[in-house]
C-alpha cells in the first residue's frame, strides 16, 4: 500500500497538466465544435515565450502574465477568426485537417521567430522547481510538483465559478446544448466561442508554462505526446463533461506513474507506458457521442453554401457511362443527358477533358526529362514523390473516398518497409516479393485496426487510429525483428531475374510503374462498385445498411486494400533510401501525409500523384535553407490549411475545374467534373426550392 | 385480414424494447399479410420509429421474435434483412450526401444483388450492366424524377429527397416496404404523387407497405389496416373507420374534440 502510495503521488503532477489539456480539448470542442489537436502546439508557444522573456531577464511573474494571459488567449483567438469559426458545421475530416496542420505548424513558426532554442533551462513558475518543500509520507514534493498542482486546482475552482454562477457561464453551457437554439434566443454564439477559445487558449498556455521545467529543452515533440494524454483525457469524459475529463486526466497521470513502477523495466514497460492513451481510447471511445447529432435542429440547417460535402474520388455512374460511351441503355432524360458524349468519338471526349490531356503531357515530359538529362540527386528526389505517390493513393482510397480518417496510415507503409528489409535480409527474399509481401503484413495490419473501431466514426476514428500509431511506434517498431528501433532495416534495391533495379534509373522506372499499377488500381475501385458503395457509406451508413450493403465487411476491406498499398509504397521508399529506421514512418509522419494530400486533394488520383511530388521537392528545396528555417515545410502546410477550409476539395481539383472552365466545356448535365473532381456538386440552386410543409 | 393459407409475410411477436427506463415498446404483436398496408399512427415518442429500427434489426430488441416469409430474422444483421426484401424509408432523410438521384438508385440496385466486388472493378468488368441501368430509369421514370437524376441531392427540394428515399427503398423489388412518415414536410400535391407511387407499386407488384404517418388522408389512402400505437403499446387495431371511432384512441391520439 505504501509502495502504492508512493509510486501514485508522484503521478499526479503529471496528471494535474493532463487534466488541464483534456479540459481545454473538451471546452473547446463542446463550445465550437472543433477537435482542437492544435492545443499541443499552442501550449508549446507559450512554454517558449516564456523561457525566452525570463531569459531576457524578464521577472517570471510578468513572463508568465505575458506568455498566459496576452499570448496564449491571442493565439487562440486569432486561430477561432481566421480558421476554425468557417468549419464548424463542417464535415470532420474538414475540421480535423486544419488543427492537425496547426499541430505541425504552430511550433516550427514560433522556433524560425525565436530564431534559436532558449539557451536556459524553462524555470518554473511560482516555486523553485528543484527545492523539495514537503514530504508526504515518503515522497519528497518538489516546487514543480507543488506548482503544478496548486495552479490546476485553482484553475479547475475558477472554471466551475464561471460555468455555475457567471451569466457567461450559462450562456456557455447552453451554447454547447445547441449553438443554433441558442442564437434563436438572441445570444450571440459566435461572441460565446471565441470567449471558449481565449479561456482554452488560456489553459493550453497556462500547461505549457507549468510542464517546460520537466524538459531540460523544450521540444514541439514533448507537447504533442502531452496532447496525445490529453485526448485520453477528454475521450475518458466522453467529449463533454469537464469534471470528468478533469478525472480522466488526473487518473492517467497517477495510473502511468504506477504501471511504470510495477512493471518489470524492458520492452513491455517503456512500450506500454507510452500506449495507456491508446488502451484508454480503445476502450472509451466507443462510449463518445458525436456532437452533432445531439442538436435538435440540427435538421433545419440549410446545406452550407462554402462547404458542400464531398465524396471526392467518387464519380457518377452517368459520367462513367458517358465516358465509357455505352449510354444507350439507358433511357429518358438521364440518357439524353449522356448522348452528346456517348456519341462523340475519343478527340471530342479528350477535348471536353483539357485538364486530363494536359496531365498526360505533363507526365509525358516528366517521365522523358527524368530518364535523360535530370541529375541522379533529382531523380532521387522525384523517385521519392513517386513512393509517396503511392502511400497517399492508399489515402485516397481510404480517407477520400470512404470519409474514414486514418491516421496511421505512416505506420502501414512503415511496416510494409520493414518486412521487405527483415525478409531480403533473413530469408535471402526477392525485395519485389518482399514488396508484395510487406503490402500483405500491413493488410493485415489494417484488418486488425479496423476489427475494433468497426463502430467508430469522423473524429473519434481518427483518434483511435492515431492511438494505434503510437501504439506501433512504442511497441511494435522496437523490436528487432520488426523495425529495429532508430538503427533501422537495410531495404536493398530489387532484382528481378537478369535486371537489377539497383542504379537510380532502372528503380525510378520501377516505382513509376508501381505507382502507375497502384493508381490505375484505385482509380478503377473507385470507379467501380466498391467505389460506389464507398460513397454511399460516407453519405450515410444507416442508409448503406437499409439498402444491403454490408457495411463492416466494406470498411475492414477498405481499410485492408489502404493499408496494404500504404505497405508497398513504405516498402518501395525503403528501397530507394537503403534504410528504414523507425523514426521514418513514426505517428507524427501520419499526421503530416493526412495534411499534405488533404490539401492537395484527396479527390483524384492526379491530387495523390501531384502531393508525392510536392511533398518530397518540397523536403528537397527547403534542405539546403539555413537551419533556422528547417520547420519551414511544415509552417507552410499550415498556412496552406487556411486555403483548404475555403477549397476542401484540394488544391488540384480546384485549380483543375478553373482550367476546366477556362478552356473545356462543363460536364454533361452539369453533374461530376470529367475528373471526378467534386465541382460537380456545385450545381446551381435547384428552381423548386425548399417547401414548407 | 390474414392472408389465407401461406402464413403472414411479416410476423413480429412479443417485441420489447426499453432505453435505460424508458419503455419504448412493450410486448408488441405486429402481422402484415402478402401484398397488404398496414398504417401505424400514434402520437410523437409512442414507439413507431423504435419498432421499425427493431424490426429491421437497427436496434435489439430485449425480447420477441420476427419472422420473415415464415423464417427467423431477428438474428440477422440489419444488411441481410434488407437484401431479403424489406425496403425502408426515414423520418429524418438518409441520403447518400454526394451522390447523384441515379446513383441512389444503381448502389441500391447492386447491393441487393451482391456484395462488393473488388476483383471485378480491378479488372475494370464492373460498370452498371444493362440489366441495372434499365432498372435505374425505369425507377426514376416512375418516380418522375428524370429531370433530375443527374443532380447531387444535396439542391433537391424535401419533395424530391423524399421520393429519392422512397425509390432507393423500392429497388430489388423488395416483398416489403417499410415507410417511416413519408410526407412529413410535403405538401398536398406531393403528398399526393407519394400516394400514387406506393399504391401503384403495390398493384403493380404486390408490394407489402407499413407506413408510419401523422397525416390522415394520406393513411386512409393507402392502407388495408390501421395500428395504433401509445406509449409503445397497440391499443387498437382495425379498419381504419372503426379504428377513428375508437374512444380510447380519440383520448390518446386525436385529443378529446371532434
Amino acid at each position: 500500500m505504501i509502495q502504492f502510495f508512493n509510486y501514485a503521488v508522484p503521478g499526479v503532477p503529471f496528471g494535474c497538466v493532463f487534466a488541464l489539456m483534456a479540459v481545454g480539448l473538451v471546452l473547446t470542442y463542446k463550445a465550437s465544435g472543433i477537435f482542437n489537436l492544435a492545443f499541443g502546439a499552442q501550449a508549446f508557444v507559450s512554454g517558449l515565450a516564456f523561457v525566452f522573456l525570463v531569459q531576457d531577464g524578464w521577472p517570471r511573474w510578468a513572463a508568465a502574465t505575458i506568455a498566459i494571459l496576452v499570448l496564449g488567449p491571442l493565439v487562440g483567438l486569432v486561430l477561432d477568426r481566421l480558421l476554425f469559426r468557417r468549419i464548424r458545421t463542417a464535415s470532420p475530416l474538414v475540421k480535423l485537417v486544419p488543427s492537425l496542420g496547426l499541430l505541425v505548424a504552430l511550433p516550427q513558426a514560433a522556433l524560425i521567430i525565436a530564431g534559436s532554442t532558449p539557451d536556459i533551462p524553462p524555470p518554473s513558475l511560482v516555486l523553485n522547481a528543484q527545492h523539495v518543500y514537503v514530504h508526504l509520507g515518503a515522497v519528497p514534493l518538489s516546487g514543480l510538483e507543488l506548482s503544478i498542482a496548486g495552479s490546476t486546482v485553482v484553475v479547475v475552482g475558477l472554471l466551475v465559478v464561471l460555468f455555475r454562477f457567471t451569466p457567461i457561464g450559462l450562456e456557455m453551457r447552453a451554447v454547447v446544448e445547441s449553438p443554433r437554439m441558442t442564437e434563436l434566443a438572441g445570444i450571440n454564439a459566435g461572441r460565446v466561442s471565441a470567449f471558449a477559445w481565449i479561456l482554452s487558449s488560456c489553459m493550453a498556455a497556462l500547461a505549457g508554462v507549468l510542464l517546460a521545467p520537466l524538459y531540460s529543452q523544450l521540444s514541439p515533440e514533448n507537447y504533442t505526446v502531452l496532447l496525445v494524454w490529453g485526448i485520453a483525457g477528454a475521450v475518458i469524459g466522453r467529449f463533454s463533461s469537464l469534471p470528468w475529463a478533469a478525472v480522466g486526466g488526473l487518473a492517467l497521470g497517477v495510473a502511468q506513474q504506477i504501471l511504470a513502477g510495477y512493471l518489470p523495466a524492458g520492452i513491455i514497460a517503456t512500450g506500454l507506458r507510452p500506449s495507456l492513451p491508446f488502451i484508454v481510447l480503445l476502450v472509451f471511445l466507443p462510449f463518445t457521442r458525436q456532437r452533432q447529432s445531439e442538436d435538435p435542429t440540427a435538421d433545419c440547417d440549410p446545406p452550407s453554401t462554402t462547404l458542400v460535402e464531398e465524396a471526392p474520388g467518387y464519380r457518377s455512374a452517368t459520367t462513367l457511362v458517358a465516358s465509357d460511351g455505352d449510354g444507350v441503355h439507358a433511357v429518358g432524360a438521364w440518357h439524353r443527358a449522356l448522348q452528346p458524349l456517348a456519341a462523340s468519338p475519343l478527340a471530342a471526349r479528350l477535348r471536353g477533358r483539357p485538364t486530363v490531356v494536359l496531365a498526360w503531357a505533363a507526365g509525358a515530359v516528366a517521365v522523358g526529362s527524368a530518364l535523360t538529362w535530370v541529375s541522379a540527386d533529382w531523380l532521387f528526389t522525384l523517385t521519392g514523390g513517386l513512393a509517396f505517390g503511392v502511400i497517399f493513393c492508399s489515402l485516397t482510397l481510404l480517407t477520400g473516398m470512404s470519409g474514414q480518417i486514418s491516421l496511421c496510415q505512416a505506420s502501414f507503409a512503415g511496416l510494409g518497409g520493414f518486412a521487405a528489409g527483415q525478409l531480403a535480409q533473413h530469408l535471402d527474399l526477392s525485395v519485389i516479393a518482399g514488396m508484395a509481401v510487406g503490402g500483405l503484413l500491413a493488410a493485415l495490419l489494417g484488418v486488425v485496426v479496423a476489427l475494433p473501431t468497426l463502430r467508430l466514426a469522423g473524429l473519434p476514428l481518427a483518434l483511435a487510429t492515431l492511438a494505434f500509431a503510437l501504439l506501433a511506434d512504442n511497441i511494435l517498431f522496437p523490436v528487432t525483428w520488426v523495425g529495429n528501433g532508430a538503427t533501422g532495416v537495410i531495404v536493398p534495391r530489387p532484382e528481378l531475374g537478369p535486371v537489377s533495379f539497383n542504379a537510380s534509373r532502372p528503380f525510378f522506372v520501377l516505382a513509376l510503374a508501381t505507382l502507375a499499377l497502384v493508381a490505375g488500381l484505385v482509380k478503377l475501385i473507385g470507379d467501380g462498385t466498391m467505389g460506389r458503395y464507398l460513397a454511399a457509406m460516407r453519405g450515410s451508413e444507416v442508409a448503406s445498411v437499409s439498402v444491403g450493403i454490408d457495411v463492416r465487411r466494406l470498411r475492414v476491406l477498405a481499410f485492408a486494400l489502404s493499408a496494404g498499398l500504404a505497405g508497398v509504397g513504405g516498402a518501395l521508399y525503403g528501397s530507394l533510401e537503403g534504410s528504414l529506421s523507425s523514426n521514418a514512418f513514426n505517428y507524427q509522419i501520419s499526421l503530416v501525409l493526412l495534411v499534405v494530400v488533404a490539401i492537395i486533394g484527396l479527390g483524384s488520383i492526379t491530387g495523390a500523384v501531384v502531393a508525392g511530388l510536392v511533398y518530397t521537392v518540397l523536403l528537397k528545396e527547403l534542405a539546403t535553407l539555413p537551419a533556422r528555417y528547417s520547420g519551414l515545410l511544415a509552417v507552410l502546410f499550415g498556412l496552406a490549411t487556411l486555403s483548404y477550409t475555403r477549397h476542401p476539395e484540394g488544391v488540384v481539383d480546384y485549380l483543375g475545374g478553373r482550367l476546366q472552365r477556362l478552356l473545356g466545356r462543363p460536364a454533361p448535365g452539369g453533374s461530376g467534373a470529367p475528373d471526378g473532381g467534386p465541382d460537380g456538386v456545385r450545381v446551381p440552386a435547384v428552381p423548386t426550392g425548399r417547401t414548407a410543409g | 385480414m390474414t392472408s389465407p393459407g401461406d402464413g403472414p409475410l411479416l410476423a413480429a411477436r412479443g417485441i420489447a424494447k426499453r432505453f435505460g427506463g424508458i419503455v419504448a415498446l412493450t410486448d408488441l404483436d405486429l402481422d402484415v399479410a402478402r401484398g397488404e398496408a398496414v398504417g401505424i399512427v400514434g402520437p410523437n415518442g409512442a414507439g413507431k420509429t423504435t419498432l421499425f429500427n427493431c424490426l429491421l434489426g437497427l436496434e435489439t430488441p430485449d425480447t420477441g421474435t420476427v419472422r420473415f416469409e415464415g423464417r427467423r430474422i431477428d438474428g440477422l444483421p440489419a444488411w441481410r434483412r434488407a437484401r431479403l426484401g424489406i425496403g425502408r424509408t426515414f423520418q429524418r432523410l438518409e441520403l447518400f450526401r454526394g451522390m447523384t438521384v441515379a446513383d441512389h438508385l444503381l448502389v441500391a440496385e447492386q447491393a441487393h444483388r451482391g456484395t462488393v466486388r473488388v476483383w471485378h472493378d480491378a479488372t475494370h468488368r464492373a460498370r452498371p450492366d444493362a440489366e441495372e441501368l434499365r432498372k435505374v430509369a425505369a425507377m426514376l421514370a416512375r418516380l418522375g424524377l428524370e429531370d433530375v437524376a443527374d443532380r447531387p441531392v444535396e439542391g433537391l427540394s424535401l419533395g424530391h429527397a423524399r421520393l429519392v428515399e422512397l425509390g432507393r427503398a423500392m429497388m430489388g423489388e423488395p416483398r416489403l416496404l417499410m415507410l417511416d412518415e413519408p410526407s412529413s414536410g410535403l405538401d398536398t400535391p406531393e403528398t399526393e404523387h407519394l400516394a400514387r407511387v406506393v399504391t401503384q407499386v403495390r398493384r403493380d407488384q404486390g408490394t407489402a407497405v407499413v407506413l408510419v404517418e401523422h397525416d390522415l388522408h394520406l393513411v386512409e389512402e393507402v392502407v388495408d389496416r390501421l395500428c395504433v400505437l401509445d406509449f409503445g403499446r397497440m391499443i387498437a387495431v382495425g379498419s381504419v373507420g372503426e379504428v377513428m371511432a375508437d374512444p380510447g384512441v380519440r383520448r390518446a391520439y386525436l385529443g378529446s374534440e371532434t
